[in-house]
């Protein structure tokens, strides 16, 4: 494989790209959501919804709601970036003559998902400068900031190269770009789904001879033998993995946890508390004796999920650009 | 019209065969191709050679597209054996894709890029340095009358100039093996006169070029050999010349006086059959034809008109397509 190959490919698909679609209309519609999003946020958190206790914190809601919008965003994007760039350009006609060149397998695949994945970037670098905004509003670091727009940038290749094997592997671009829709679903909310369809069988009854002779029964659930349903969903990969912020002492000797004012951390607390349960959660007779478990973080998990699921979608996509083939799609010609 | 000389001067500054290449420059042997349990290519063998133009005719489903799409290294056969440029695609694809250029029959273009961005693109993912780009590009566009659209946008082109962009796209990288999909649909005639001049301008310059087409009179003036097929097999392989010679053909005549003309025929017990006022004899080789017309004068018939009708390659597929029948 030649780099300059596929850069050949990227730019070929740059320039199609930016000659077919309105893209400074839709990237100028994004910037002026983006905008808004955040001028709504900014007020609502000087309301008493919004409440922050203290207010040189105020960045770190602001950071982890405009990440939250950004994601969820970016994942009904993603998919359209490179959901037909294999079978559309079968169905045009121009996929053949590609294949018949120099190029290849590999070259094509990389320089179609490089393509597709840094429009997603460019849409994702646009909200910078409100996330810049966010920093000046306190409690932000830039390691913060940089370790959360990294996961969003792995986690939009990630999604254009599942699409990009769909298009690979089914003959219909209508069909690859519905189902692509249907994969990224599954990784938002059929993760919790699964997840909360799961815990209750996990339920376990515990009879307790009790020292003065009783014997009652109680019920424990275990959330750590479940946790990892949750750990390919992307909003749980990045909340996880942004960097905690640190609880504040105020001037009073007051310590503010803004974690809880915060999606961000909470629902990175939350997961981590589900991997391994602690406090109140597990069943213990005897309190004192349960030692406190070490904080294990879940991102990982879920950032290896994704980079796994990225390679496998591009050895899919290589494999299925590799000619000549046996079997054909069906109902397609080959050219 | 453009005289052929021109076109194969132009031919000259397309090709340049370094090398001279041994054995042919398609090699097909016994392929058979299945989509699901139809055979689409059923035991299909011949050879195009180098510096001739080789036309594979049939009827539509004869398997001809399927067949270049295993050239060109797209499609894997199933059974038998392909050499190209002495490759074979399923073993050295990129041996084959380097020696060959593939025109398809039904194709798309970048339409929203300008003429000599498109090809400039296609001679770099064929691997041309950028030199090489920038002399080929213009060089092409003039060889295919394109030179005057090179900034137009793809998509302003008609049909038969996209055809001919087509073209040039196959012939970016100096192929020594052309693989043309009906390659003459939708040009006018001006264009397939273009056309035949530059693949005989190919050829001459030592190209094996492969033309697939079920338009018969097209091929007669632009190929030396032929190899007609149907229902995914070979059924002859001729040279032009010999085809001539043994293609049968019905014949018109006219004679001053017409019940002479008929008496003849009747003695000579000549089937003959008279249409507006013509008679029409059956299905004639030129050997017979001449001796026919001979017996005719030396009985002091009035021959004033004695003409094949239909083209030679017609004649030949329809016997065939009679036989298979």
């Amino acid at each position: 494989m030649n780099p300059a190959h596929v850069w050949l490919v990227v730019a070929q698909e740059f320039r199609i790209r930016l000659r077919t679609g309105r893209w400074r209309w839709l990237l100028g519609a994004w910037l002026a959501l983006l905008a808004l999003f955040t001028l709504l946020l900014d007020l609502g958190l000087n309301t008493g919804y919004g409440y922050v206790p203290d207010d040189s914190l105020r960045g770190v809601p602001l950071f982890g709601f405009l990440m939250f919008f950004v994601l969820g965003s970016m994942l009904v994007i993603s998919p359209a970036l490179t959901a037909q760039t294999i079978n559309g350009d079968r169905e045009r006609g121009t996929l053949a003559t590609l294949q018949v060149t120099r190029l290849r397998p590999a070259e094509i695949a990389l320089g179609k998902l490089l393509a597709g994945w840094s429009v997603g970037l460019v849409a994702l670098a646009l909200s910078i400068p409100f996330a810049g905004y966010a920093m000046t509003q306190g409690g932000i670091t830039i390691t913060r900031v940089a370790a959360v727009y990294g996961v969003v940038a792995l986690l939009i290749g990630t999604v254009c190269a599942v699409s990009q094997a769909l298009s690979g592997l089914l003959a219909r671009s209508i069909t690859s770009a519905l189902l692509s829709y249907v994969v990224t679903m599954t990784l938002a909310v059929g993760t919790l789904v699964a997840f909360g369809l799961a815990l209750p069988l996990t339920e376990e009854r515990i009879v307790v001879n009790s020292t003065d002779g009783y014997r009652y029964t109680t019920y424990q659930t275990h959330p750590e033998r479940v946790w990892w349903l949750l750990a390919p969903n992307p909003f749980v990969i990045v909340a996880d993995a942004a960097p905690r912020v640190p609880p504040r002492v105020t001037r009073h000797g007051d310590v503010i946890h803004i974690e809880n004012y915060d999606p961000l951390s909470s629902i990175g607390n939350e997961v981590r508390q589900l991997r391994s349960p602690q406090g109140w959660f597990v069943y213990a007779p005897n309190a004192d004796s349960v030692p406190e478990p070490e904080e294990k973080p879940v991102w990982p998990y879920g950032l290896g999920f994704s980079v796994l699921l990225a390679a496998g979608s591009v050895l899919v996509t290589i494999r299925r650009l590799r000619t000549p083939t046996d079997r054909l799609p069906r109902g397609i010609r080959v050219a | 019209m453009e005289p052929a000389g021109q076109a194969s001067s132009g031919g000259a500054a397309t090709m340049e065969v370094t090398s001279t290449p041994t054995g042919p420059g398609v090699d097909v042997s016994d392929v058979w191709r299945f989509f699901g349990s139809f055979p689409a290519l059923g035991g299909m063998s011949f050879t195009a050679p180098y510096g001739q133009v080789t036309a594979l005719v049939g009827p539509n489903g004869a398997g001809k597209t399927t067949l270049l799409l295993i050239l060109a290294s797209l499609l894997k056969p199933h059974r038998g054996r392909v050499l190209v440029a002495g490759c074979d695609p399923t073993v050295d694809p990129q041996g084959v894709r380097a020696a060959t250029g593939w025109m398809p029959d039904a194709f798309g273009v970048y339409d929203q890029l300008t003429v000599r961005e498109y090809l400039r693109f296609f001679g770099q993912a064929y691997k041309l340095d950028r030199a090489s780009v920038a002399a080929r590009v213009p060089e092409l566009l003039e060889l295919v009358h394109l030179a005057e659209y090179a900034d137009q946008p793809v998509h302003v082109l008609s049909r038969g100039q996209k055809q001919r962009l087509a073209l040039t796209r196959a012939l970016v990288h100096r192929p020594r093996v052309l693989l043309l999909d009906e390659p003459a649909s939708g040009l006018d005639p001006r264009s397939r006169v273009e056309l035949r001049d530059i693949l005989r301008g190919l050829a001459a310059q030592g190209a094996a070029v492969l033309v697939s087409s079920h338009i018969l009179t097209e091929l007669e003036e632009i190929a030396d050999r032929v190899v007609l097929v149907a229902g995914g097999r070979t059924v002859g392989e001729y040279a032009m010349a010999d085809l001539r010679a043994q293609a049968r053909r019905p014949y018109r005549i006219r004679a001053l006086d017409p019940e002479a003309l008929g008496r003849a025929l009747r003695d000579k017990g000549i089937t003959h059959s008279t249409v507006n006022g013509s008679v029409e004899l059956a299905e004639l080789t030129e050997e017979q034809a001449a001796r026919t017309l001979a017996d005719l004068v030396a009985a002091g018939v009035g021959v004033v008109a004695f003409e094949p009708l239909g083209s030679d390659l017609e004649s030949v597929y329809l016997a065939m397509t009679e036989e298979r029948r």
